[in-house]
């Protein structure tokens, strides 16, 4: 990392990473990187959509006095749609009012969706070490 | 087209119905998914960007490859199967 570019802790990288898919490089200074990565990671999780429609995106109920893992069991592929943000979280508030999609087209969709969730994590891990190693590095020089 | 798939299509609301006509060709699906997790993997892995376009096609062949090759294998065995 250049001197002189802003320092960002890594929690905070990893934050925004995880709410805009590709931002963290982009705090990082990392444009290019950034760019392919969140551009691609939102493109799957809209075609996901486009393919089964919004309903796909469908949370765990969590009832008070439930086990909130067995809830999270019920619909587990909803753990990778989350990873991937702001666009994963309002989808699953407005999905389930939707009228829901079925077969292939909804497992594909979901497939999708949910892909596009664990690349997002990947990034959010990749981002946030590339960005405590530049703040190790700064502490060193 | 055939004209029902053109009323579908002219009838279609984005996001909240399925694309129309989409679950005919459901394995052509598997082809930008592929291509996605090929650019950000390699776009993660690699340490200059400029080797990604080379090292994301060379990942997303060997992706295709092998999934037809395991469309082949497991065709190959349900007609031993079945005769």
């Amino acid at each position: 990392m250049p001197s002189g570019r802003l320092k960002v802790p890594a929690p905070i990288v990893a934050v925004i990473s995880w709410l805009v898919p590709g931002a963290g490089y982009l705090l990082l200074g990392q444009v290019a990187r950034g760019l392919t990565i969140g551009i691609t990671i939102l493109l799957l999780f809209v075609a996901g959509l486009l393919i089964g429609g919004v309903h796909v995106v469908d949370p765990p109920t969590f009832i008070r006095g439930h086990n909130v893992f067995n809830a999270l069991l019920q619909k587990p592929w909803y753990i990778g749609q989350f990873f991937s943000g702001a666009v994963g979280l309002i989808s699953g508030w407005i999905g389930p009012s939707q009228p829901a999609s079925h077969a292939r087209v909804a497992d594909i969709a979901t497939l999708y969706t949910a892909v596009a969730g664990m690349l997002n994590l990947m990034a959010i891990i990749d981002c946030s070490y590339r960005a405590s190693v530049a703040e190790d590095d700064g502490k060193g020089t | 087209m055939s004209g029902s798939l053109v009323n579908l299509i002219v009838a279609w609301t984005p996001f909240v119905q399925p694309i129309p006509g989409i679950w005919n060709y459901w394995p052509w699906l598997m082809v930008p998914l592929c291509a996605g997790v090929a650019i950000v993997w390699k776009s993660i892995k690699c340490h200059e960007m400029k080797r990604v376009p080379l090292e994301a096609t060379v990942i997303f062949l060997t992706m295709i490859g092998g999934l037809v090759a395991s469309a082949v294998g497991l065709w190959l065995l349900e007609r031993m199967v079945v005769n």
